[in-house]
């Protein structure tokens, strides 16, 4: 076949590009996962039923995890795509992780003298990150899904924003059981369970996204 | 970009313009094998169009090719095993002076035969609506499917097209 013709087929009746078709398609895979995330929670965790009296420390966990969440959603777009910097994204998402860092740094210091390593460990940190990771897998697996349609310039990035993005969404879920109140919990912990998840994304990114 | 929003003649003439600057660019990398460029562009050409949703019209258009064109240059590379390293010294020449004037080459593989290894429902929908002309609407009523069904094997059958060409070149 000529190329004149191929263009020919390929251009008539393309039909217009669905505004925000990206966007679209990595929301509905990351509310997908959220979805899932947040039943096993019920199913499987419980809800804490403390959840309503934890006040100004739920607030700022969930500000901290929503976020991450936006952040990671955007480098996640902007990774999905050929010809496009990231850099802006990502500086993003290090501002939002140093904001909450100095939160935490802050109330370490205020902490009374002897308490700040129960601040830091609180009752669950062995087990945080991982239930974290658990629970970001179907939004990480839906994700990938999504970005196979898309055309990352790089698999192994562009999978580790989609993890960076499932797990702050595992997170969200995850705080509806979580009863640790101390953002130096929340700074070390929650975010090693998004970052395993994100390590995950960036190796099977790397092997499952190609175009 | 007026050929996103679904202007046919502006997408006609934006694919056109693109295969021209992909034949420059893809025969300066590529002069020991010219053979395989006219494959080359047809190729990165189907991706531009399963993945034109991927374009933000808030950038510049060449830097969203010239990455695809790239990543089908490197691609391309690794199946065949050669070193990216020897041509990559003039990525700064303007293409547009460069570029081949012939539009009339023909690619060594055949993307008319590889159409007619497709699913029939798939070839059809293809058939119908790009080669025929006719509306989703009219394709969808004389296939008996419903409109959207036309719409995703018009895509299925084109990516399918998109991974043989990969595969077999």
């Amino acid at each position: 076949m000529k190329t004149q013709e191929l263009v020919e087929l390929l251009a008539r009746r393309a039909g217009a590009v669905a505004p925000r078709a990206v966007q679209r398609r990595l929301a509905g895979a990351a509310l997908a996962g959220l979805v899932a995330a947040t039943i096993v929670v019920f199913a499987g965790l419980g809800v804490n039923p403390q959840l309503g009296a934890m006040g100004a420390s739920l607030v700022l966990k969930l500000a901290y995890i929503g976020a991450l969440v936006l952040a990671a959603g955007w480098l996640t777009d902007r990774a999905s795509r050929p010809g496009v910097r990231s850099a802006a994204a990502a500086a993003a998402l290090v501002g939002v992780v140093l904001a909450m860092a100095a939160l935490a740094f802050v109330a370490l210091i205020d902490a009374p003298a002897g308490q700040a390593g129960s601040l830091l460990l609180g009752s669950s940190w062995r087990s945080c990150p991982w239930r974290i990771a658990l629970l970001s897998v179907p939004a990480l697996a839906l994700l990938l899904w999504a970005i196979r349609t898309l055309a990352p310039p790089s698999g192994r990035i562009a999978g580790f924003a989609a993890g960076l993005l499932a797990g702050a969404l595992g997170a969200l879920a995850y705080a509806l059981y979580c009863t640790e109140t101390s953002p130096a919990f929340v700074l070390v912990w929650y975010s090693s369970g998004v970052l395993l998840s994100a390590l995950a994304g960036a190796a099977i990114g790397s092997r499952v996204l190609k175009w | 970009m007026r050929a996103q929003s679904g202007d046919e003649a502006a997408y006609r003439s934006a694919l056109a313009l693109a295969a021209t600057r992909l034949r420059g660019y893809f025969l300066r990398r590529m002069r020991t094998q010219p053979d395989d460029v006219e494959d080359l562009v047809q190729e990165t050409l189907l991706t531009i169009h399963l993945q034109r949703a991927t374009y933000d019209p808030a950038l510049p258009l060449t830097a969203w090719l010239h990455a695809i064109a790239r990543h089908k240059f490197i691609d391309f590379l690794r199946r065949h095993g050669r070193s990216a390293a020897l041509h990559d010294s003039i990525d700064d020449v303007d293409e547009s002076k460069l570029a081949v004037i012939e539009h009339d080459l023909t690619a060594r593989r055949d993307i008319g035969k590889l159409l007619e290894r497709l699913p029939a429902e798939q070839r059809q929908a293809i058939l119908d609506t790009k080669i025929e002309g006719l509306s989703v609407a009219e394709a969808a009523a004389r296939c008996g499917a419903s409109e959207s069904a036309v719409k995703v094997r018009v895509h299925r059958g084109l990516q399918r097209l998109a991974a043989w060409l990969r595969s077999e070149s």
